[in-house]
C-alpha cells in the first residue's frame, strides 16, 4: 500500500522537470483563481477567454524576435493584453458598442494574428507550443518568471481587495467615491494579462483560462460568501494541477489538457452535487419546502 | 468645523441637457445643513438629471453646483440601484463598506468600525439580518442596509431616489425617522418623493420641477395653495407600492 502511494505521488517527483512542474502549476493555483472568482461574480467569465487570446500576437512577436525565451514572449503578451483592452475600452466609449461586442472583435483578430505571426516565423511544433503550452518543459527562469508574477498578483489583489468589492457589488458608490475609480478596473484587467501571461508557458494560451475559470464556477456551487468561494476555488485548483500533472506523468497523456479535464470533472462533480444551485440541492429542496421559510 | 450656517450645497442658474435636449434651465438653490429638501415633479421633469449634475456625474451646459463636502461624505442611492443581488455579501458586509472610503484600503476594520457598524444596524432594526446575504432580504430591508451604509460613511450629503418605492411601511416609519436623526446631526438630505404623505411627514423645503424650472415652495404653501385634487394625482401617479 505504502509502496503504491510512493510510485504514484512520491517517486513521479524525483524527476527535477515534475518538480518545477508542480511549483509552477501550484503557484499559478494561489493566483489564477482569486481573479476568476471576481470575474464570475462580475458576469464576465468570457472575458478571460477573450483577453488569453489577445495576448497571443504579443507572445507570437516576442517568439519571432528572440526565440522561445519566456521572458521576451511575456512581455510582448503583457503589452499586446493590455492593448487590445484599452482598445475595447476605447472603442466601446466611444459610444453604441457595448465592450464585451468590442473585445469580442479584438480577441478573433488578435488569435488569427497570432498564428499568422508564428506560422510565418516558426514551425508547427512552435504553434502547438504557444498554444497549448508544455508545464513539463518549465526551466529554473521560467520558474521564476511564474512565481514572480503570481506573488505580484496576490499582493495586488489584496491591495486592492475591498475597492475591488465594492466595484464589483455597486460601482456607483464607488464612482461617488472617487474621481479615480477607473483604476480599480485597469489594475484587474491588468492583474488578468499578466496572469495569462504567467499561464501560457504551462498550459498555453488558450488553456490558460481553465485554472482561473473552472475553479472559479466550481465554488459556486460550494459557497455563498466571497472568502469560501476563494478559498474553495485555489483548492480545487491546487488539487486539479497536481492531479492532473501525476494523470499524465503515469498515463503518458498530454499535461495541460489533463490538468484542465481534471477541474472539468471538478465542475461537472460540483454541479451535481453542490451545497448550492447543484442538481442534489435542487432536488433537497423539492423535499422538502418548508426549509425555505427563513422567519423575519 | 464650518460654520453650520454655511450652505453647503449651491446651485447657481444651472443649465443642465440630456443627449442635447434642455432638461432643465435656470435652477437656484441652496441646500443648508441639516434641511431636508423634497425634490418633487412629474416624471421626466428632470429630477434624475438634477441629481447627476449635484453628485458630478453630468457636466452642466452653464452655470454651476458649488459643492463643499468631500466626496466621500458624499451618498447618492438611486431607485434602480445597479447591485448585484447574487454578489456573496451580507448585510454587515455591506454596511462596513460605508467606511472604506475614508478608512483606507489597506488596513482591516478594528473593534470600534464593528461596534459602530453594529450599532447602526440596530437602530435601523436589522441586527437579526447581518449574517443574512444580500440577495435574501426584501425590498424594505435591502433598502434599510444602504442606509446603513451612508450612516457608516458619516454622509454630510445625501441624494435618495425614490427612496420608500416598494418598500414597507415599517421601513418607511424608521427610515424617516433616521433621515430626521440625520439631518439634525447635521446631514443636507435631498429626496425625490412622489407621495404626499411622506411629503408632509419629512420636508423642511420643496423644490419643484416643471417644464424644465424649479420652483422653491414651502409644504405648507404646496398644502394649501395646490388643492389635494390638483397635486396628488402628479405626486401619487400610480407610485404608492410603498404601503403595500
Amino acid at each position: 500500500m505504502l509502496d503504491l502511494l510512493n510510485v504514484w505521488f512520491i517517486s513521479p517527483f524525483d524527476y527535477g522537470f515534475m518538480r518545477r512542474a508542480v511549483v509552477g502549476g501550484l503557484a499559478l493555483s494561489l493566483a489564477a483563481p482569486p481573479l476568476g472568482v471576481f470575474l464570475v461574480l462580475r458576469g464576465m467569465s468570457l472575458i478571460g477567454d477573450a483577453m488569453a487570446h489577445a495576448i497571443l500576437p504579443g507572445v507570437a512577436l516576442g517568439f519571432l524576435l528572440a526565440g522561445f525565451s519566456l521572458p521576451i514572449m511575456s512581455i510582448g503578451g503583457v503589452l499586446f493584453g493590455l492593448m487590445v483592452a484599452l482598445l475595447a475600452g476605447a472603442v466601446s466609449k466611444m459610444g453604441g458598442q457595448r465592450e464585451d461586442a468590442a473585445m469580442a472583435s479584438f480577441f478573433i483578430i488578435s488569435l488569427a494574428a497570432g498564428v499568422m505571426l508564428i506560422s510565418l516565423g516558426g514551425s508547427s511544433v512552435d504553434l502547438t507550443h504557444v498554444l497549448f503550452g508544455s508545464i513539463l518543459a518549465i526551466n529554473s527562469t521560467a520558474l521564476l518568471l511564474i512565481a514572480g508574477i503570481s506573488t505580484l498578483i496576490v499582493l495586488t489583489l489584496a491591495v486592492v481587495f475591498r475597492a475591488l468589492v465594492v466595484e464589483c457589488l455597486d460601482p456607483l458608490f464607488l464612482r461617488g467615491q472617487s474621481r479615480r475609480s477607473g483604476w480599480v478596473h485597469s489594475v484587474f484587467l491588468g492583474l488578468l494579462v499578466l496572469n495569462l501571461t504567467a499561464g501560457f508557458q504551462t498550459l498555453g494560451t488558450l488553456m490558460a483560462v481553465g485554472l482561473m475559470m473552472l475553479p472559479a464556477t466550481s465554488a459556486r456551487f460550494w459557497s455563498k460568501r466571497l472568502e469560501g468561494l476563494i478559498g474553495i476555488a485555489i483548492v480545487l485548483a491546487m488539487v486539479s494541477s497536481t492531479g492532473g500533472l501525476l494523470l499524465s506523468f503515469h498515463l503518458d497523456i498530454p499535461s495541460g489538457p489533463s490538468i484542465i479535464l481534471l477541474a472539468g470533472v471538478g465542475y461537472l462533480f460540483s454541479a451535481l452535487f453542490g451545497r448550492y444551485h447543484s442538481l442534489a440541492a435542487k432536488l433537497r429542496r423539492k423535499t422538502t419546502p418548508l426549509a425555505v421559510e427563513h422567519g423575519s | 468645523m464650518s460654520e453650520r450656517s454655511l450652505s453647503r450645497l449651491q446651485l447657481h442658474n444651472l443649465h443642465l441637457a440630456q443627449a442635447r435636449r434642455t432638461v432643465l434651465e435656470h435652477i437656484e438653490g441652496d441646500f443648508k445643513p441639516g434641511a431636508i429638501t423634497a425634490l418633487i415633479g412629474a416624471n421626466g421633469a428632470g429630477k434624475s438629471t438634477l441629481i447627476q449634475a449635484i453628485m458630478g456625474e453630468l457636466r452642466p451646459i452653464s452655470g454651476e453646483v458649488v459643492c463643499t463636502v468631500a466626496k466621500e461624505r458624499r451618498a447618492w442611492l438611486p431607485q434602480q440601484l445597479a447591485l448585484d443581488l447574487t454578489f456573496p455579501m451580507s448585510v454587515e458586509e455591506l454596511v462596513m463598506t460605508g467606511s472604506w472610503p475614508s478608512h483606507g484600503a489597506l488596513t482591516g476594520y478594528c473593534a470600534g468600525h464593528y461596534r459602530k457598524g453594529r450599532e447602526i444596524m440596530a437602530r435601523l432594526g436589522i441586527s437579526h439580518l447581518a449574517h443574512r446575504p444580500l440577495g435574501e432580504l426584501s425590498g424594505g430591508q435591502r433598502q434599510r442596509a444602504l442606509i446603513g451604509r451612508t450612516l457608516m460613511q458619516e454622509a454630510e450629503l445625501l441624494l435618495l431616489d425614490e427612496p420608500f418605492a416598494n418598500v414597507d411601511s415599517e421601513t418607511v416609519d424608521i427610515l424617516i425617522r433616521i433621515l430626521r436623526q440625520m439631518a439634525d446631526d447635521g446631514a443636507t438630505i435631498i429626496v425625490v418623493l412622489h407621495d404626499m404623505d411622506h411629503l408632509r411627514r419629512l420636508a423642511d423645503e420643496v423644490l419643484m420641477l416643471n417644464g424644465g424650472h424649479g420652483r422653491w415652495v414651502a409644504p405648507s404653501a404646496l398644502n394649501q395653495h395646490h388643492a389635494p385634487a390638483q397635486v396628488v394625482p402628479f405626486t401619487l401617479g400610480g407610485r404608492h407600492a410603498g404601503s403595500a
